[in-house]
């Protein structure tokens, strides 16, 4: 038993590793349909972390959860971005406010952040899944700077859901997921909020003929 | 049991209906009704807590006790108002073609789809659940704040769904932290989100990790508050939604997202410490108030002016239960009330000033008094109100919250030079008197500003062309009633809500 915990503890941190590996690629990608795919692939490893998660401490609401993630973030939202994506006529970020290496450097402060912040409170947590609350800060710290670095809008909502995909991390592995409404509620305002967004830069691309969040600038004081 | 599934199933079910109906008549009587619907089943909650006390329903999914039944009053009161001002308003928007009649349900829809949200935000006792429904209230206000479809509606309308997002995530990472505390204090953990639960066991649980997830919950809600420095979204949102909608906002919105973090203030004030929370919302409210009352002297567009204004009064609240203590937890509860009343009263005289003269720009609106003599009352009362000037229910809140102030201080709040000479505690006496001078001279900043481009706009002689008579709709109806509510409440405020007030604030207050 002390084997198997301590390995599948192992296979979590391992999976919650992924999860941050992938979030530095998507800072390093220039295409926004790379981004895209790359958020989905996070979302894939998201979903094994969880059923990990789900299998090792026998809590059969998580794989519903886990479900749930694979259907909404690995395929229907991917699949809204593409199809918003291709609408654009701009396929790529051609001015960053932080170049690729700059970003990346700020990326790896942020982690550092994230475990520091938690030091203090990973020991109250369960053995199985202890490093992954720091894991899951640095990946919201990270969709943050995303949201914060990038200029076009559907990059900025790809920040939003990389965030999102650190919330759900937090809260699979540092409470073995939070109730199930609680959940379920949680799933359907991602859905929506991203079909808005999609229609919103859908309309942004109609009345200012580009998503570059920073022509947004008729209103200021 | 009924008045709770009421309650739900009046905006829900209306809301659907909205989605089938086209006629204008129709929408509005179906608006009126569920409204009617809401208000008394929130009349029979108030009298069934005033009576018994809180109490829980639907299976623990629900709990209402004096602080939420309060909140429901203030939705009740403004969205009751919001309902007969649209009556004369949209029906102008759909005549005058700027909205398509066509597109008339869809707002209807989504108008009480966040009703929906507000009301569940209100009483539902897990606040997992709570996050859910004030994420949907952002969802469903967006495209509100869009309905025009302009340009600039479409800027304020992203910033506001993107920033409001972003910082509610971080509220929701703070619900994770909070259920993360709870995990080693309850058996149960299916209920360990319930505010039921958490207060029974909130002594035991970890400090360290509440006081983390406090500061995640005060960020994210506060963005929704419209909090310095998370405010940005707020003054282009507030122009460019239609006149109702910024009523609900600013009326009802602002306070629903400070019952959130009040709700959690007192599990957290139980395990950590009250100054640690006091000492973080009366930052805030500072930060807030001093910065919207310098906003509110360069501005030259008047809706932008009222948001301001709007930071300013949070600000002013968020002190009131920074400083607490009884005083200061009744001045900012009641100061929320006063500020609901005053802002939709500003927002629909700005609505019918708009629809007027076609512009936004302070300098170009002359003679209202002329041109709508109903109007100008209006913008004058809930202007007087907004300054905090007798004899509106205002002022009494306000010079609570400033004794309160005077009286105790800022609680946790100190500062130390590099050597630690120097230490100023902002509770010793000289601190008490800073703070009271800061808190007075941004309340007459904010004063002098408001009341001089009120005065600008409503005398003098109204440009060429612009019609110079009011008649009376429906629509004045809540202004005149709005107006008699705030100058009654300074003397006298209804037997129910002192009640109300007074065990909300024994709530709040922890000996």
């Amino acid at each position: 038993m002390q084997v198997l915990s301590y390995s599948g503890s192992q296979l979590v941190d391992l999976c919650s590793a992924l999860l941050l590996l992938t979030c530095f690629a998507i800072v390093a990608q220039r295409r926004l349909s790379a981004c895209v795919d790359l958020f989905a692939l996070q979302s894939a490893f998201l979903v094994v972390t969880a059923a990990l998660v789900a299998y090792l401490t026998g809590n059969q609401h998580i794989y519903i959860a886990a479900v749930l993630t694979g259907v909404i973030k690995v395929i229907i939202i991917p699949r809204v971005l593409k199809k918003v994506i291709d609408r654009l006529n701009v396929k790529r970020e051609l001015v960053m406010y932080v170049n690729v290496p700059a970003g990346l450097l700020i990326c790896g402060g942020l982690v550092m952040l994230a475990f520091f912040i938690s030091e203090p409170i990973i020991p109250l947590g369960f053995l199985l899944t202890r490093d992954s609350l720091a894991i899951a800060l640095a990946i919201v710290l990270i969709g943050f700077f995303t949201m914060i670095a990038r200029q076009k809008a559907v990059t900025q909502l790809v920040g939003f859901l990389v965030l999102e995909n650190g919330l759900f991390l937090g809260a699979t592995a540092a409470t073995y997921g939070m109730p199930l409404i609680v959940e379920l509620g949680v799933f359907f305002d991602v859905l929506i909020a991203t079909l808005i967004a999609g229609i919103y830069t859908n309309r942004l691309q109609d009345a200012f003929d580009s998503v570059d969040t920073n022509r947004l600038t008729v209103l200021k004081e | 049991m009924i008045e709770v599934a009421a309650l739900v199933a009046a905006p829900l079910f209306a809301g659907g209906l909205s989605l089938v109906v086209h006629r204008s008549a129709l929408l509005h009587a179906i608006n009126l009704t569920s409204m009617a619907i809401l208000v008394t089943a929130e009349i029979m909650i108030t009298s069934a807590v005033l009576k018994d006390g809180p109490f829980t329903a639907l299976e623990q999914l629900v709990y209402l006790d004096a602080l939420s039944t309060f909140i429901l009053f203030i939705i009740g009161a403004v969205g009751l108002a919001c309902s007969f001002y649209m009556r004369s308003y949209m029906d102008e928007q759909v005549a005058r073609g700027i909205v398509a009649p066509t597109r008339l349900n869809m707002f209807f829809f989504l108008f009480h789809m966040f009703l929906l949200a507000m009301v569940v935000a209100t009483i539902v006792n897990s606040v997992g659940v709570q996050w859910v429904a004030i994420e949907a209230t952002t969802l469903a206000t967006t495209f509100l704040i869009a309905f025009w479809r302009r340009r600039e509606s479409l800027e304020a309308g992203w910033k506001y769904l993107i920033l409001c997002s972003v910082g509610i995530s971080l509220a929701l990472f703070g619900v994770v932290l909070l259920y993360y505390s709870s995990l080693h204090a309850l058996s149960d953990v299916g209920q360990g989100l319930n505010v039921t639960q958490l207060l029974i066991v909130a002594d035991r649980l970890n400090p360290h990790v509440l006081k983390l997830a406090f500061i995640f919950i005060l960020v994210g809600y506060g963005t929704k508050v419209g909090l310095v420095p998370m405010h940005s979204w707020l003054p282009d949102a507030y122009t460019e939604a239609p006149a109702p909608v910024v009523a609900m906002l600013a009326g009802v919105l602002e306070v629903v997202s400070v019952y959130a973090i009040l709700r959690m203030r007192v599990i957290v004030d139980h395990a950590v410490s009250f100054a640690f929370t006091g000492g973080l919302l009366a930052l805030f409210g500072f930060a807030s108030l001093v910065t919207a009352a310098f906003f509110i002297l360069i501005q030259h567009n008047y809706k932008r002016l009222f948001a301001y204004s709007s930071i300013e009064h949070m600000g002013i609240a968020m002190i009131g239960f920074g400083v607490g203590g009884a005083l200061g937890t009744f001045g900012g509860l009641f100061h929320l009330l006063n500020h609901a009343f005053a802002k939709s009263m500003a927002f629909f005289a700005a609505g019918n000033i708009h629809r007027r003269f076609h512009t936004v720009e302070i300098g170009q609106v002359q003679g209202v008094a002329t041109a709508q003599p109903w109007t100008a009352m209006a913008l004058m009362i809930s202007g007087l109100a907004l300054s905090a000037l007798p004899p509106f229910s205002s002022f009494a809140s306000e010079v609570q919250v400033a004794t309160a102030l005077a009286s105790q201080g800022v609680p946790e709040m100190w500062f130390t030079n590099t050597e630690g000479m120097v230490t100023i505690a902002l509770s010793d006496q000289f601190g008490r008197l800073a703070v009271t001078a800061v808190f007075l001279m941004s309340a007459i900043l904010a004063f002098g500003g408001l009341m001089y481009r009120i005065t600008g706009m409503v005398w003098g002689t109204p440009p060429e062309g612009i019609l110079r008579e009011e008649t009376w709709t429906v629509g004045h109806l809540p202004v005149i009633l709005l107006a008699g509510a705030l100058v009654v409440f300074s003397v006298f405020l209804p037997p129910p809500i002192r009640q109300l007030l007074e065990q909300a604030t024994t709530l709040l207050v922890i000996q």
